[in-house]
């Protein structure tokens, strides 16, 4: 297997001597010759994309701006056909968690435009599935526009959320049962319709829906002395309305907006069968047990926001923009739990056969945000930002839970009433001058300034009350550069430097420096060359702790598209990413001092060689080669490996049929029982019009 | 402070003569350049001229209150008399060899007053001069030629220049950009907003995190305070990770540790760190208190318990 994947990156790294600009960086001529031209979807988006697309894509720049002498009303593809599995070797929860592709009839794509020449109901109609008939992704997506009289937009998804790694939660819980299992379905749906879009009052409104729905194993932790598995159901939605005025005249732009969202969740949770917890010994002689449990939330909550979006240039010279957000969400909350077996209440030694709890609280957080800006140019080189910030919340709220201890003849009740709190302020201030030196060079440099405070619930050990606030008190230098030397090559580095008096964690940004690079070389219209260089280094200065921190990520790419990808098209990317981190900690329980270090050396690299086979009786069909591997060192060694080989054959004018191998492999040199591997095979038909 | 001084005359000097350069070849006539309408255009460039029927500029040209009908071309690349007498490329306006800030300004005579610019000098793209055709083309056929729609396609188009964000994709633990079912513009909004990193928002002001993990956005009546003040981004890699469930680190005890430190108070110059005192008395030992968050499911945030257990 590792001589495939080496096979195919080799491949990728043969053909780097020569490639097209997927993407341009910066405006040069190829980029504004075809800059939204995607040169090899394959390459990015192996699951998903096409030889054909590929190929479309990786010519587009040298065909500039075609224009159909006659265009088509329907224009579309359908891509469907049945994938293979062979055994799967290795742990299936790993499987699941990462990949979880099974078997069976797919349809993995459906694309079609309608045209309307005389444009009655729509111009144009576009509509767009991806993965449906048993994937863990499905999309769907529609669009319809009428100029001047509407825009309409559909989008949906389900994407499956599978976790289930066997070493994640408690590896020696009773029964090696997962206790953090989780195989929930969220579907998203938006819908937005823009009445009159090119006009100067332009009305629109949205309606968006987050559903989640599933099961899985959560846990009953019972008093701090037990956790017991429990089965649960996971049901929540959301549901966000919202409609609003646009006002766009030339010199000036106004947006009112005012919206709701509604909420509930009505997760449940139960248990039938008497079962042990997680603790593995005896407590003063007795084993603790859960024989029933009924637990469900009734979590319902509403919110009504306003957003006022402002941007205005009074002369040419000088822009402002302003938003002002206001939010006022509420839950409120209803909670019951019941269960039977044998636990013990520690705090007055008492065993006791059951338990019943109610609960009810309500949050209201008022949330306010405010950002307002200009930018200045006085003279032509020389232009100024500035940005002033605010984002202030208040969650106030209040629970109150009263519990029943059931023992042999008698009961002992409780009840806990508190008010918990959160107020969060946060502002910022930041000025930048940009100076363009020549039409080659920009500097930038400027000045932020963060500052804010918090107040929040403290945890429940808090020797200092129900309450702890903290304070954030940061100085941030900026700079940067934009540099075009000559037009095939650009070249972008920014730097941040940052002093922090306060700030909320231990392990928040103190005195960091942050540094990014990029530059692209167009060396011919097909071939670009990208490297990223990035750094983050932290160090706390809080006496008695320590936080190091420093991450760098370097990059290169290369993709070359020769003939426009006649015969053949090469995208290559790999990444260096190194992560150390040392953080000072007291071990609860014995307060020993600890370190937690955590350490990441991670090649990264993605690799596609699409090849136009020569045709033989004139039938020429095209070959992918390519995939992704992430090898990392360090704390969690893992190996993942996604090569693939794709073939696709025309079988007449607008029929191709396309083969596909996929190679899956993850191990983990830690947890060697959670790794796998396994073959897909897919084989089907794409039609084209 | 005297050193940039200098720096910055230096550079106002050189940016000067350059300034001063530029206009400085001859001109081959002292007469300002006139509007000559598109059909000249055409003349020459034809297929940018068909292309462009179909697309959403094309508005320029068919709505008077931009007052450039039958002067679309020149509406961005300014009047064109004189590159049509001498076909020279020098002598007409190409926003693509304009400095990038210099190029946004021929796109904001018409956008800057959009609802898609308000948060644009927040964002990184502008303070970093990416210019508007970096990911926008301006003559594309078709409707939806401005930019990628597709979300394979706006993946590469990011990809393109963040290939080292990209490269995140590639762990096991990830978003499902790699197969298509998500795109980079579902979090990050290219023209910048109001959150740091280009996040897109929801609802008036929250991280556009919540909503595909709407059941995660509260308000809770008991909150986990680094939700709100650090983001999601405070335990979790969003891009990728070689961790279960995106985190930080490898195991989830150290997630929690690092900032639940148990350590002693802060000194009074760093007063006010806030999560350090001690949480609980567990012996870590025990694998059953190795995973926090077996426990401490509700990590997000409860409705029910300050102990955030249920």
């Amino acid at each position: 297997m590792r001589i495939l994947i080496a096979l195919a990156l080799a491949a990728s790294a043969f053909g780097q001597a020569p490639a097209s600009q997927a993407a341009p960086a910066a405006p040069t001529p190829a980029a504004q010759a075809a800059p939204a031209a995607p040169a090899t979807s394959t390459t990015t988006a192996p699951a998903t994309s096409t030889p054909e697309a590929s190929t479309t894509a990786a010519q587009a720049p040298a065909a500039e701006n075609p224009a159909p002498a006659t265009e088509p009303w329907f224009t579309g593809s359908i891509d469907f056909g049945y994938r293979f599995r062979t055994g799967l070797n290795g742990s299936g929860p790993a499987y699941q968690s990462i990949v979880d592709l099974s078997p069976g009839l797919r349809l993995m794509g459906l694309d079609f435009s309608i045209v309307d020449p005389k444009h009655r109901l729509f111009d144009t109609l576009n509509v767009r599935a991806n993965n449906w008939g048993g994937d863990p992704y499905n999309t769907a997506h529609v669009d319809a526009r009428k100029q001047g009289d509407y825009d309409f937009r559909f989008d949906y998804s389900n994407i499956l959320y599978y976790s289930a790694m066997p070493a994640y939660a408690n590896p020696f819980a009773p029964g090696g049962v997962n206790q953090q299992w989780v195989n929930q379905y969220r579907k998203n749906l938006s819908l937005s319709l823009t009445l009159r879009p090119d006009k100067r009052i332009v009305p629109y409104v949205t309606f968006d829906r987050n559903a989640g729905s599933g099961t899985g194993i959560s846990t009953y932790p019972q008093g701090g002395q037990d956790t017991f598995a429990v089965a649960s159901s996971l049901i929540d939605h959301t549901s966000n309305y919202r409609g609003g005025l646009r006002i766009q005249l030339s010199k000036f732009h106004m947006t009112l907006e005012e919206g709701g969202t509604t909420y509930r969740n009505s997760d449940s949770a139960y248990n039938v069968n008497p079962t042990t917890g997680d603790a593995t010994t005896q407590l003063f002689g007795q084993t603790l047990q859960l024989n029933n449990l009924t637990q469900a939330y009734g979590i319902q909550a509403h919110s009504y926001y306003t957003r006022a979006l402002l941007t205005a240039n009074p002369v040419s010279w000088f822009n402002v923009f302003a938003q002002f957000l206001y939010s006022q969400p509420k839950t409120t909350v209803t909670y019951q739990d019941a269960l039977t077996g044998n636990f013990l209440l520690l705090n007055q030694l008492l065993f006791y056969s059951g338990q019943s709890d109610m609960a009810t609280g309500a949050a209201n957080k008022p949330h306010v945000s405010g950002n307002g800006g200009f930018e200045m140019r006085p003279f032509a080189h020389l232009r100024f930002t500035g940005t002033l910030s605010t984002d202030r919340f208040h969650d106030s709220a209040y629970s109150s839970l009263i519990q029943a201890f059931l023992t042999s003849g008698s009961s002992v009740n409780a009840a806990t009433l508190i008010s918990p709190l959160e107020m969060v302020n946060y502002n910022r201030a930041e000025l930048l001058l940009f100076y363009d030196i020549g039409k080659r060079l920009t500097l930038h440099a400027g000045y932020r300034n963060e500052w804010g405070n918090t107040t929040v619930t403290a945890s429940e050990q808090s020797q200092i009350g129900l309450y702890e606030s903290g304070k954030l008190s940061r100085q941030v230098a900026l700079a940067g550069a934009n540099f075009h030397p000559f037009t095939k090559l650009s070249m972008n580095a920014e730097y941040e430097g940052a002093s922090t008096a306060q700030a909320y964690f231990t392990t928040s940004l103190y005195n960091y420096t942050r540094i990014r690079a990029r530059a692209r070389y167009q060396a011919r219209p097909s071939l670009a060359f990208q490297v990223n260089f990035a750094a983050l280094e932290n160090h706390d200065p809080i006496l008695g702790s320590q936080e190091d921190y420093l991450s760098r990520d370097n990059s290169a790419s290369v993709n070359w598209t020769p003939n426009g990808g006649k015969y053949v098209a090469v995208l290559a990317e790999y990444d260096r990413e190194t992560i150390s981190s040392a953080i000072d900690f007291l071990l609860p329980g014995f307060l020993a001092p600890d370190v937690s270090v955590y350490a990441a050396n991670a090649h990264l690299a993605t690799s596609a060689v699409q090849v136009n086979v020569p045709a033989v009786k004139g039938v020429a069909a095209k070959l992918t080669l390519g995939g992704s591997m992430a090898i990392v060192n360090g704390t969690e060694a893992t190996r993942y490996y996604e090569p693939l080989v794709r073939l696709s054959i025309p079988a007449g004018k607008h029929v191709y049929w396309n083969t596909e191998w996929r190679y899956y492999g993850y191990s983990d040199q830690i947890y060697l029982f959670q790794g796998f591997q396994t073959h897909l095979f897919e084989t089907g038909v794409k039609l084209t019009r | 402070m005297i050193a940039a001084g200098a720096t910055l005359l230096t550079a106002t000097l050189w940016g000067a003569q350059d300034q001063k350069g530029a206009p400085s070849s001859p001109p081959k006539d002292n007469k300002p350049a006139e509007y000559i309408g598109d059909d000249v255009c055409q003349g020459c460039h034809e297929d940018i001229f068909d292309a462009f029927q179909k697309n959403p500029h094309h508005v320029v040209e068919t709505d008077k209150k931009y007052r450039f009908a039958g002067q679309a071309c020149e509406s961005c690349h300014g009047p064109g008399s004189k590159h049509a007498d001498s076909a020279d490329a020098a002598d007409i306006k190409n926003p693509a060899h304009l400095a990038p800030g210099e190029a946004d300004k021929t796109c904001l005579v018409c956008h800057l007053n959009k609802s898609t610019q308000v948060g644009r000098i927040n964002g990184s793209h502008a303070k970093n001069e990416v210019a508007c055709i970096a990911c926008h083309s301006v003559h594309k056929n078709g409707p939806n030629g401005l930019v990628a729609r597709k979300t394979a396609e706006i993946n590469q188009l990011c990809s393109g220049c963040h290939s080292d964000i990209w490269a995140s994709f590639q762990q096991p633990f990830r978003h499902r950009l790699p197969e298509g079912a998500m795109s980079c513009v579902d979090c990050h909004n290219p023209h910048g907003g109001f959150l740091d990193h280009n996040l897109q928002s929801m609802d008036a002001n929250e991280p556009g995190c919540f909503k595909c993990h709407g059941n995660l956005a509260g308000p809770f009546t008991f909150e986990h305070p680094p939700m709100r003040t650090d983001g999601c981004m405070a335990c979790h890699m969003p891009h990728g990770s070689p961790n279960t469930k995106m985190l930080t680190r490898n195991q989830v005890r150290f997630v929690c540790l690092e900032c639940h430190s148990n350590l002693p108070t802060p000194t009074a110059n760093v007063a006010g760190t806030i999560g350090s005192i001690p949480p609980a008395f567990h012996n870590l030992i025990s694998p059953m208190f190795q995973n926090c968050t077996v426990c401490h499911q509700q990590i997000h945030g409860s409705y029910v318990d300050r102990g955030l257990l249920r």
